[in-house]
């Protein structure tokens, strides 16, 4: 297996967020452990609070912050780190206190301390141990909630994680695992190091001892060094020219790469690509606030979910591309550019031989049996206007059992029989792969689904090459196409880099190689 | 002179008096011990002194000045305090230790260093062995000398000490004891020293301050503690040791 060329630059974006985050434990949980170790009343409350914000589950944590943040990317996810670090830091910090002997207390104000002198000169370095050992938990805790950070596009080797997951590929989630447990105990051991480093050193130490304590400042100065690097480089960075955000799946993050590699090669203008954030709304508030300037967007989600606009009656394609391109020139100032050529719409799959058994060709032809049924549907599917409460309203039956299911387990869960229908993306080439049959929408329940690349407009207006290479796109992808390359990277598990490159050069989008 | 005027410590609003209308005056150049059992209220009155606790009535006078109206931490830095159970900062090496109250009042380092190794020299440490080691590194009594050492470093005409050498060996404490005279005849420090001890009151003290139950019962020299007590209680005090004196007399016979 050979490692993702962007390691590197993951593991130094986790070290930033982790070590950002811990720092900003410190900086908010020493002062708040302090107080409430001077002030018995604030106790109670401010160690119930940190326990609460511990508790609250990390995904809806950063979905929250995304939203309350109005951003999405580093704050949000440095806000939510920091928040779980309070814990650990704040209990420490008061029982690394109270632990200090009454009579060294004593001592300390009968010399003749003053209250900030007791705390800085005997309290905090009597106490330092296990607020250190505080530390390192929250350190420890942040490494791990980091990887979760991906999902807000804050980057970080969750990154490798949610692509794994997506690409069905397990080298990429390792890739991503591994080094995330490797630098939890990288962290633990360096911010151990540090601590050993500044303890009081014996008379009748051996010499080694005396050469090594300084030494072992240095990994914790190491692991530092990235957090003084990016402080740098955010004061003076030049933004990329064009953000290319994308959803989760291998599809969306496929027609990203393809949208990427379009601009670099047709235009000279500098490329970020943020894939794989956590979702529709996640990517429509990146793409208004402008923290993206570019995704892939379906038709019938942009007009159902994000213009929530009630449905009455089958839809037409060209209907609903004019609805929403209007809509979104008025409402958000996002243009859609001209359609790929194909629809990813939803549909109901079976196994085959089960359609066979059972002569299923429609959805309503399982009225019969549905309540027999396990459904397997994606989180989204669950919740979305064009989901499962609308599907069982039209149809006028629900399944016996409905499981969340990830996108892209869900057809080698059918397969397996696990579940006996999912909610299947029409473009997926694992339909045919897994001998799966597609029902047919026969009450035109879901509008169509033409994907089409989004475009802030006021990028357009900036870099307006932007719309004469992008419009070398549109209309080159038909459905069978995409089906293909979405099988060629979930199913056969090429780089998307590598089956990007060679669709757009076989359709002469791109130069080809010299 | 410290002057202690009717000095009242009372708890649970009133309830409970762990000092109770204390009248003593503490003469300077001399070494005053509070002598009681534990609960007796003498290490209370102590703590009153350099307001580690706050009276609760009376007034107390340093050189004619109500220590009240003193600011507690400047006050304390011209007191100089040897603890019960040492009380030495564990994080420090002896010598900082020792600098503690000349680096709060702000004197410079080589001067902080060399008079740190005055006194450790003062107190029978040797200044190139002891230094630099930790507390946990030394013993007991070598941990009380540097005790000692620490009140004294900023040389104050105070002095307070809390059974300093309470948690020591007999041995131990014995030649403590000496050493602390044979510094006191060349400081001439104004102490007042508390104590459960009698044997040990009666070695150090100029002036012994009986105490019981919060009350003082009797002050003076210990030949007139000794020799004329005036309640019973000074009485059993003093005839406790001679019977048991007696009894180990009769048992080596």
């Amino acid at each position: 297996m050979t490692l993702p060329a962007d390691l590197p630059v993951r593991v130094y974006q986790h070290l930033v967020l982790t070590g950002s985050a811990v720092l900003g434990g410190v900086l908010l949980g020493l002062p708040l452990g302090i107080l409430s170790h001077r002030v018995a009343s604030l106790r109670g409350p401010v160690l119930w609070s940190a326990g609460i914000l511990q508790t609250i589950p990390s995904l809806a944590l950063l979905a929250l912050l995304l939203i309350a943040t109005n951003s999405m990317g580093f704050l949000p996810a440095w806000i939510a780190l920091t928040l779980y670090a309070l814990l650990p830091i704040v209990r420490n910090t008061v029982t690394g206190l109270d632990g200090v002997p009454a009579g060294t207390v004593e001592a300390a104000r009968g010399v003749g301390m003053t209250n900030a002198q007791r705390l800085v000169r005997v309290e905090l370095p009597l106490a330092l141990p296990v607020i250190v050992a505080g530390i390192r938990t929250a350190a420890i805790i942040s490494v791990g909630i980091a990887t979760l950070a991906a999902y807000i596009a804050a980057g970080g080797l969750g990154v490798f994680i949610f692509r794994g997951i997506s690409l069905r590929n397990y080298g990429l989630i390792f890739a991503g695992a591994i080094p995330a447990a490797a630098l939890a105990l990288v962290v633990d051991g360096a911010i151990w190091s540090g601590e050993w480093a500044s303890r009081p050193v014996r008379t009748l130490q051996p010499a080694w001892d005396r050469i090594l304590r300084p030494l072992a400042l240095i990994p914790m100065i190491l692991l530092l060094a990235p957090l003084a690097i990016e402080g740098g480089m955010r004061l003076s960075r030049s933004r990329p020219d064009v953000v290319i955000g994308s959803k989760e799946f291998s599809e969306q993050l496929l027609l990203g790469e393809i949208l990427a590699q379009t601009i670099e090669e047709n235009t000279d203008l500098r490329v970020r690509r943020e894939f794989g954030l956590g979702g529709t709304m996640i990517c429509h508030a990146a793409l208004v606030n402008g923290e993206i300037d570019i995704y892939p967007e379906y038709t019938g989600t942009g007009y159902l979910n994000v213009l929530q606009i009630q449905s009455k009656g089958p839809l037409e394609t060209e209907k609903v591309y004019k609805t929403v391109k209007e809509q979104y020139q008025k409402k958000f100032d996002v243009d859609w550019l001209g359609p790929f050529g194909f629809a990813n719409t939803y549909a109901l799959a079976v196994r085959q031989k089960d359609a066979q058994k059972y002569h299923w060709t429609c959805v309503s032809d399982l009225k019969g049996r549905a309540g027999k049924m396990t459904a397997g549907f994606p989180g989204e599917f669950m919740e979305r206007a064009d989901g499962y409460p609308g599907l069982s309203r039209t149809y006028g039956f629900s399944f016996g059992k409905a499981e969340d299911i990830s996108p892209d387990l869900m057809y080698e869960v059918l397969q397996r029989g696990d579940v006996d229908v999912i909610a299947a993306f029409s473009t997926d080439g694992r339909l045919e792969a897994y001998h799966l049959r597609v029902l047919k929408d026969d009450r035109n329940y879901w509008p169509p689904y033409d994907a089409a690349p989004l475009v802030r407009r006021d990028t357009l207006q900036k870099y307006p090459q932007l719309e004469t290479a992008l419009g070398k796109l549109a209309g080159k992808i038909d459905a069978a196409t995409m089906q293909r390359l979405n099988y060629q990277v979930a199913g056969e598990q090429r780089p998307i880099q590598d089956v990007a490159r060679e669709f757009l050069r076989a359709e002469g989008i791109i130069p080809a190689e010299d | 002179m410290i002057e202690l005027k009717n000095l009242t410590k009372s708890f649970d609003q009133g309830q409970t008096r762990a000092v109770d209308g204390l009248n003593l005056r503490i003469r300077t150049g001399e070494i005053t011990v509070l002598l009681g059992s534990s609960g007796c209220g003498k290490t209370t009155t102590l703590k009153m002194i350099n307001r580690l606790i706050e009276p609760t009535g009376g007034e107390i006078t340093l050189e004619g000045e109500n220590i009240l109206r003193q600011s507690p931490v400047a006050l304390r830095r011209k007191i100089g305090y040897v603890f019960q159970g040492i009380g030495l900062f564990p994080h420090m090496t002896v010598s900082r230790n020792v600098e503690v109250v000349p680096r709060l009042l702000g004197w410079r380092r080589a001067k902080r260093r060399a008079r740190a190794r005055e006194l450790l020299d003062m107190v029978g440490l040797a200044p190139n062995d002891y230094a630099q080691r930790h507390p946990r590194e030394l013993s007991g009594g070598q941990q009380q000398r540097v005790g000692v050492a620490r009140a004294l470093a900023a040389d104050p005409a105070y002095l307070l000490m809390d059974e300093p050498f309470g948690a020591l060996d007999a041995v131990t404490r014995d030649s403590l004891q000496k050493e602390l005279l044979q510094l006191q005849r060349r400081l001439s420090k104004t102490i007042v020293f508390v104590t459960h001890d009698i044997f040990e009151a009666v070695t150090l003290a100029d002036r012994i301050a009986v105490l019981h139950d919060g009350r003082l019962e009797q002050v003076g020299a210990p030949k007139e503690i000794l020799t004329a007590p005036e309640s019973d209680f000074v009485r059993e005090l003093v005839e406790k040791p001679t019977r048991q004196l007696q009894t180990f007399q009769e048992a080596r016979t």
